[in-house]
């Protein structure tokens, strides 16, 4: 993967202000400009994805027909050419658009400074539309997300935004472009949150959910409310349906694992052969997803939604669901390992809805008397897989419920998705889109162990107080008598409005020399006063402080003025070194 | 701008860049704008041209499904209404052709989940239950059918609920009728009568299924009302003869069977119907004239009596013929018929109407008691026999 070198923005001195002018002539422009232009990517993106989806859908009318079928000829030999245009495009003009677009936009974020070229984004739409249209078993989110994310960087750098807002905006984009896809702001938003940027950051949120529902407005009125499969009445009627919603848990796990097994195995291979046959993988990829169709599985081909929505009514048999997930998963790790543009939501979806909609099925035809439906089944399928295989357990819980509009699924959605994701874990340590990173060189940070990282706080540092403690309206000479006492290089003096001064022994004798025993220590001191400090406070927000004060105080929050303890430089450095 | 300049300390250089950037600023956000307007447009009509184009492959597939599932090809039928459904995901009569599709192919598991998850969304669909209904009665699940069946007629119709329940009530009625549920059968059609419109068919239709379930009297009513239309229809005249001739009402049957056989369209009958409907004309016809009712002369009706003691004595004497031994049965008719005199003569009878009837009820006791000794009769002995069952039904209107 090749991304083009960040450019600054400054190429007409003359006429654009330098980011150091800016900050001066106007510093909260920036500020202001980051929520108007949230709203601004949103509409754009709404837009480009409604474009994308109505691009796939045309394509795959023109070339595959209205109603494909399996032993239509076209089906063997319209992915299979598709496969060679995009992968021609793909090494000669959008090397950028190679790949699902999830760890492009992370390491647009993490690497390049929030860059993404308007080429990219041209080349992430032609190829993805073209290649999952004729047929490649691969989804239209993850392009979109990239989509959305370019988006976000051409308008941000049109406007000569500082760099520190420009990489904001990737993951502001992201969550436009995939909210739109999924036709779900919040599933987008916590995805972006777990996946791109990894943890919770205030700084980004009001934007990201601001652009996630704008690009959801515009989605919605073109394509309706309605998700993107109907949902049929999901219910849990009987609590002993928890145990086969854990036996779903335990086989989407399992079929996670197969998958990325797969994936993992596969597209290394593929990528370490010479470069001619980049030319000509996507070709045979999709001659063999051609081929699954013409064979009798044309629901393998595509992004697959209407077959997830005919699972979901009970349209097929568990056999039948079983073979599709198992061919689904094949077909993907085909044409996902070949290179060809697209995405993996849409099949981890899919595959994920087949298996759930398997086992409820296999439930209705044995155990009767059980009152689940095969939709819910497939419902928590698709969480079930989100979970396994993409390793984002936030978002499968919440993306389900946001599809399902029905919050009495919480409980085997919770309890399939954990079982599958905890199994996942502990078959796959490293997750799949970081096994991707690792497969293209980069190194960009892992959003599972960012989440899981435990931050030092105070407390972790803080040591009883050890050192005198005088008043404020003390004389300096007693104080001095005090400290000599007990031999301090520094004390805390407490003030009469409740504030805290750490004086050093320096100072000290500087006041000795300068007035008189009996004046009061509070009269001698400069204006400037110790932070306020608690003990749940990071580690590191203590530091700025150092070099102005030689120890801090740590405070108590529900008794004012009462010290829990104190840090100093060294003990801070310590901890940090115990890690 | 003049507020800014007021409160900023800026030097003239930095206001005019400040100015400079203000508007270019706003100029790209303008822009942004324009783009967002252009883009809508054209995000818009694509979006147009392809709505309008999944529409007509909608409905270009469900035609052909439905064509297909007419013509018996539930296999193509199934594939076209699945394409139809991809481009109309919610047509509810799409979803319900395609499981009927499902299940016309004999891919009765999947249509049943099929079904079943409809019904899901649908608990209350009379549609979807009468589905559900007519597979688990081709599944030989007698109680799930039952089930089905009465959800359907207390579920939901569109539209013409009114009708869809009547006809389920006379699938549901069929169903029992199938399994020998008569009484059960019975219950449904008259449910259905008592709310159907006066219309000539759907009184036929009925009044057969009644007499399926073994029911002429109601199945003739019905008949009856049947007629009152005009042109009156032959099925009509043809069940109200049958239902009254199986009813012992002879006189009336031979009017109604006079009438279907004079009917124009008796012809297009076929030969064994025809045949079968003109035996029991003559049959009626025969009855009629052993039948000594009170509406005749007292001297026709004790000629007849006398001719009726004459046929029940060959009857009873040949019977006895066969057997070794005297069934007791046989014994006891014997002993009645000795207590009747010998010889009678007609003007005995014209005086004496209880002797009369005694020699009728001995006259019908013989018919049927050496039925049962001796095998079906034939001739008069037949008919009598058939008088036997309703003596009082025969001239009853």
């Amino acid at each position: 993967m090749t991304f083009p070198p960040v450019q600054e923005t400054e190429t007409a001195p003359q006429r654009i202000p330098t980011q150091a002018q800016l900050e001066k002539i106007a510093p909260t422009r920036d500020e202001r400009l980051f929520l108007v232009l949230s709203i601004f990517i949103g509409v754009l993106s709404g837009l480009l994805v409604v474009s994308f989806r109505i691009a796939i859908e045309w394509i795959k009318i023109l070339t595959l027909g209205s109603a494909p079928h399996a032993g239509q000829l076209r089906l063997l030999f319209v992915p299979a050419i598709a496969g060679l245009i995009v992968a021609a495009l793909v090494q000669l003009a959008f090397p950028a658009a190679r790949g699902s677009g999830v760890n492009q936009t992370k390491a647009a974020l993490y690497i390049y400074n929030g860059y993404i070229s308007f080429k990219t984004v041209i080349g992430k739409f032609i190829t993805s539309a073209l290649a999952i249209g004729s047929g490649h078993s691969l989804g239209p989110e993850d392009p979109s997300l990239q989509i959305g994310a370019g988006v976000a960087s051409i308008v941000a750098r049109r406007l000569n935004l500082s760099r520190q807002r420009l990489r904001l905006f990737a993951p502001i984009g992201a969550a436009a472009g995939l909210a739109a896809a999924f036709n779900a702001p919040i599933s987008a938003i916590l995805f972006v949150i777990e996946e791109v940027i990894g943890r919770w950051s205030a700084a980004v949120l009001g934007s990201v959910v601001l652009s996630a529902i704008s690009s959801v407005v515009v989605a919605r009125w073109f394509w309706g409310s309605e998700p993107i499969f109907r949902i049929p009445t999901v219910t849990l009627r009987d609590p002993r349906e928890l145990i086969a919603y854990a036996v779903l848990g335990i086989v989407g796990g399992f079929a996670a694992l197969v998958f990325s097994k797969a994936l993992g195995y596969l597209r290394p291979r593929l990528r370490a052969m010479p470069k001619w046959t980049q030319y000509c993988q996507s070709g045979l990829a999709g001659l063999l997803v051609g081929m699954i169709g013409f064979f009798g599985f044309p629901q393998v081909m595509g992004p697959g939604y209407e077959v997830i929505d005919q699972a979901m009514h009970g349209q097929f048999a568990w056999k039948l669901l079983l073979v599709l997930a198992l061919l689904k998963i094949l077909a993907t790790t085909l044409s996902f390992s070949s290179g060809t543009p697209g995405g993996m939501f849409a099949p981890t979806l899919f595959i994920g809805a087949m298996l759930g909609a398997s086992v409820g099925s296999f439930e209705k035809l044995f155990f009767p008397h059980l009152t689940g439906t095969v939709g819910s089944y497939a419902l928590v399928g698709m969480g079930v897989l989100f979970a396994g295989f993409l390793r984002a357990p936030l978002t499968s819980v919440f993306m389900v419920l946001e599809v399902s509009g029905n919050y009495s699924i919480i409980l085997p959605v919770i309890l399939a998705n954990m079982i599958a994701y905890l199994l996942s874990r502990g078959l796959q340590p490293v997750p799949i889109f970081e096994v991707f990173t690792h497969q293209d060189g980069l190194a960009l940070p892992s959003m599972e162990e960012i989440r899981e990282e435990s931050e030092l706080h105070l407390e972790d540092a803080l040591i009883p107080v050890q050192v005198p403690i005088v008043k404020g309206n003390q004389s300096i000479a007693n104080a001095g008598e005090i400290v000599a006492a007990t031999q301090a290089k520094a004390f805390l003096v407490s003030l009469w409005d409740g504030s805290w001064y750490a004086l050093t022994t320096g100072e000290l004798t500087s006041f000795s020399a300068t007035l008189t025993p009996e004046t009061p220590i509070e009269q001698a001191l400069p204006p400037e006063r110790l932070p306020l400090l608690f003990p749940d406070l990071p580690l590191d927000s203590a530091l700025p402080y150092f070099p102005r004060w030689p120890l801090l105080p740590i405070m108590n929050r529900a008794t004012k003025g009462t010290i829990e303890g104190i840090v100093t430089l060294e003990d801070v450095l310590q901890r940090y070194h115990k890690i | 701008m003049s507020a800014l300049q007021l409160r900023s300390a800026l030097t003239p250089e930095e206001r005019q860049q400040k100015q400079k950037l203000i508007v270019r600023d706003s100029l790209a956000l303008l822009s942004l704008f324009a783009i967002v307007v252009v883009l809508f447009f054209i995000t818009l009509f694509l979006f147009h041209s392809f709505s309008v184009h999944r529409q007509e492959l909608a409905q270009r597939w469900r035609t052909r499904g439905e064509g297909a599932l007419r013509a018996g090809k539930p296999i193509a039928a199934i594939d076209a209404l699945r394409s139809a459904l991809a481009y109309s995901p919610d047509d509810e009569n799409l979803q319900i052709e395609l499981a009927e599709a499902l299940a016309a192919a004999g891919r009765t598991q999947e249509a049943v989940a099929y079904f079943n998850t409809l019904l899901d969304s649908r608990p209350g669909s009379g549609m979807i239950n009468l589905q559900l209904a007519r597979m688990a009665s081709k599944q030989g699940e007698e109680a799930a059918a039952l089930e089905y069946y009465q959800t359907a007629l207390d579920g939901t119709w569109e539209g013409d609920g009114y009708i869809r329940r009547r006809e389920v009530r006379l699938e549901l009625a069929q169903y029992l009728i199938d399994r020998k549920r008569y009484d059960q059968a019975k219950n449904q059609l008259l449910i259905a009568a008592g709310n159907a419109p006066d219309d000539a068919g759907l009184e036929i239709t009925m009044a057969a299924l009644l007499e399926k379930a073994q029911d002429p009297g109601n199945a003739l009513h019905l008949y009856k009302k049947a007629i009152q239309h005009r042109p009156v229809r032959i099925d009509a005249l043809l069940g109200a003869g049958r239902t009254t001739y199986a009813l012992g009402r002879y006189l009336p049957a031979k009017d109604f069977l006079e009438r279907a056989l004079n009917h124009p369209e008796f012809e297009k009958e076929p030969a064994g119907l025809q045949l079968q409907y003109r035996d029991m004309l003559s049959d009626a016809d025969h009855i009629l004239l052993l039948y000594p009712g009170p509406d005749r002369s007292v001297r026709d009706r004790a000629e007849r009596i006398l001719a009726n003691r004459n046929t029940a004595q060959d009857r009873l004497a040949s019977c006895l013929s066969t057997k070794n031994v005297m069934p007791p049965e046989l014994q006891a008719l014997n002993n009645q018929w000795q207590q009747i005199p010998a010889t009678l003569r007609r003007l005995q009878l014209e005086q004496d109407p209880e002797l009369e009837q005694k020699i009728m009820q001995l006259v019908y006791q013989t018919e049927e008691v050496t039925s049962q000794q001796c095998g079906t009769p034939t001739g008069n002995d037949a008919l009598l026999l058939k008088i036997a069952k309703a003596p009082e039904a025969v001239e009853q209107r």
